[in-house]
């Protein structure tokens, strides 16, 4: 069957070179579009939770209601000694996260978010390109990344800045921290940052990150965490990625709009896919009814429609993809990068191969309403 | 003689309520393996209408049509279709073929779709392409072909997968004279050898003395005239 389907199919396509160009570039732009779209989503979702992931921990404790990593707010630093004091938890560390005003040299003022890390660094930056972890355990010293050498004003090991009138010094650069909101992440140790950031009190954090034995469904500790230690509120880490990512996207409304536009550009390769199609079709209704008259089947027809559809489109998303690899890979030192995941690939290919089955729709009904009877009168 | 196609009372009217044309007003007719009518009429008196429902393509108003034994059931279109497929070949007026693939291509698809194997095609397109004389035409496209060649293709895919019926309408109104005796010719020729009934169309009395029967039609009444006096006495104009 295939060896009637897939040559007709192919020829009656190529056999207009230009047409086919076009809609096959029109389709993998429109594909690119809808994925640099989704790509964007994706990058900002990982860079959002970027900090949360990397932390290596299962476990996060903040005050009630704390709406994003972004928004950590005070609880006492005891609870990490509560924390860690409950059963299945292996360690516990606190971190303080807030918001301060950083005075660039050049006399610029900018909101920075300070990352206060405890003893062993969790939360900390993952890659660094120069400096050492420890020296944030040095008074003033902080650690920002490559991405905000321009913005912050410094750049060389031993730099100095000032936040909220304290002298800050530069002691080592991270790679690939990004900020979702437009303040640059500076790292440093919970008691450097407890003296930048106005809003916290001696003695308080924003989060305990805890670690719980190997092997324990970190949902049982959350818990018991829950139960045992008082006004906080627990999550695992894939939750509270998950809370953070979804207040960025959903309360705020940028991940609506992205996927709307998203799905637009989908809708116009579609409709390009369906024109052409449907151009095609009927340029050779005549060809069908006679294959019709000789004894191909109405489903044999059908089966040449969507095997154009799926050409068409198979092409227009691999050229596609193409694009957006070389965008992802243009992108990946930007703070805006595209990026994406196996599933959201998948679900993109997915859905633009059942977009373009959709599209073959009028083409096949007009063909369905094909009488080959008409082949002897011309 | 084996009887290979046979009509029964078969009439056909087109439209509805007041306005009902009677087309065909009773066709009873046997045809023979290897038997090739001529089907004449002045136009618009049904011959087209005929040929359609002997190609299974347009149902009758009343009556049967057997093929091979077997009540075809016009109310099944893909039966119709099976039909079609395995038993009958077409040759159109204008060739028809597919101005996207080649010639060899255009026989071939019909090959695979009547299910035969790929050593069965070859070698029946090669024979075919033979006695068409179209071996220099097989990688082209049918734009690059004369219409007689065209024609010729045409006859070849009509028998390419041995049906047992061939039916043309017109198939040498678009061709000059000679052109298109030298195709009826073939078309006789090839239908013969193949000993498949064949049921041609045409406008050109000349042609009538190289069929084995000639069938008329005028006023809804098909009749058949003796082979020899056909030439002469058959008078009509063209449109
Ligand atoms: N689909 C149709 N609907 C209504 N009337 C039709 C239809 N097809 C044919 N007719 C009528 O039936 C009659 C016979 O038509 P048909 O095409 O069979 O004639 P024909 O003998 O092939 O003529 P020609 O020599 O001109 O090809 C004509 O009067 C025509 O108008
Ligand atoms: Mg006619």
């Amino acid at each position: 069957m295939n060896t009637v389907v897939i040559p007709v199919a192919t020829q009656m396509l190529f056999h207009n070179h230009l047409r086919f160009a076009m809609t096959v570039i029109g389709i993998a732009i429109a594909f690119f579009l809808a994925a640099a779209q989704i790509g964007l989503l994706v990058g900002w979702i990982n860079t959002n939770s970027a900090i949360i992931r990397h932390a290596g921990v299962d476990i996060w404790v903040m005050a009630e209601e704390t709406r994003a990593f972004d928004y950590g707010t005070a609880i006492p630093r005891h609870r990490v000694q509560q924390v860690s004091s409950v059963p299945g938890v292996v360690w516990a560390e606190g971190m303080l996260m807030g918001w301060a005003t950083w005075q660039h040299p050049a006399g610029k003022r900018i909101n920075v978010e300070i990352v206060g890390l405890d003893s062993s660094h969790a939360g900390g930056p993952w890659q660094l390109i120069s400096g050492h972890i420890d020296n944030i355990e040095q008074p003033e010293t902080v650690i920002i990344d490559e991405l905000s050498y321009d913005v912050l004003g410094l750049r060389e090991l031993g730099d100095e800045a000032e936040i909220e009138g304290n002298r800050v010094i530069l002691g080592g650069v991270s790679r690939g921290v990004r900020t979702f909101t437009a303040a640059p992440f500076v790292f440093t140790s919970i008691e450097n940052a407890l003296k930048y950031s106005p809003y916290y009190k001696d003695e308080e954090i924003a989060f305990v990150l805890a670690k719980v034995e190997p092997g324990v469904d970190p949902g049982v500790i959350r818990d018991r965490i829950a139960r045992e230690v008082a006004n906080v509120e627990v999550l695992t880490t894939a939750e509270f990625a998950e809370r953070s990512v979804k207040y960025w996207m959903l309360e705020t409304g940028v991940g609506i709009t992205v996927i709307i536009t998203a799905a637009l550009g989908l809708l116009v390769g579609a409709v390009i896919m369906s024109q052409t199609l449907f151009a095609i079709t009927q340029d050779h209704l005549g060809n069908y009814a006679t294959l019709l008259a000789l004894g191909f089947h109405q489903k044999t027809l059908r089966r040449i429609v969507l095997t154009q559809s799926l050409s068409l489109g198979g092409l227009g998303i691999i050229t596609g993809s193409i694009l957006f690899i070389l965008a992802c890979n243009a992108s990946a030192s930007t703070p805006i990068p595209l990026e994406t995941t196996p599933l959201v690939s998948t679900g993109l290919v997915v859905f633009s191969l059942l977009c373009c089955i959709a599209a073959s729709w009028f083409s096949i009904r007009a063909i369905f309403k094909l009488d080959p009877v008409m082949v002897f009168h011309g | 003689m084996k009887s290979i196609m046979t009509c029964k009372g078969i009439a056909k009217s087109y439209g509805t309520g007041d306005i009902v044309e009677l087309v065909l007003k009773r066709v009873d007719l046997e045809f023979f393996e290897g038997q090739a009518s001529v089907l004449v009429g002045p136009s618009g008196s049904g011959k087209t209408t005929l040929l359609s429902i002997l190609g299974c393509l347009l149902a009758p108003s009343e009556g049967q049509l057997l093929i091979a034994d077997d009540t075809v059931n016009f109310s099944d279109k893909s039966s119709l279709t099976e039909v079609r497929r395995q038993k009958l070949g077409f040759i159109f007026q204008h060739a028809q073929l597919l101005p996207f693939l080649t010639i060899e291509e255009n026989l071939a698809i019909v090959g695979r779709n009547a299910g035969m194997q790929d050593d069965d095609i070859k070698q029946r397109l090669d024979g075919l392409l033979h006695r068409l004389e179209l071996k220099a035409m097989r990688y082209k496209h049918p734009a690059q072909l004369s219409g007689g060649q065209r024609q010729r293709v045409a006859i070849a895919r009509a028998l390419l997968h041995r049906p047992s019926i061939v039916l043309a309408d017109e198939p040498t109104a678009a061709l000059d004279w000679n052109t298109g005796k030298t195709v009826v010719e073939l078309l006789l020729e090839q239908a013969r050898m193949e000993k498949a009934v064949l049921v041609v169309v045409t406008h050109d009395t000349r042609m009538l003395p190289l069929f084995d029967r000639i069938l008329s039609i005028a006023d809804g009444i098909l009749s058949e005239q003796a082979q020899t006096a056909a030439a002469e006495n058959i008078f009509y104009t063209q449109p």
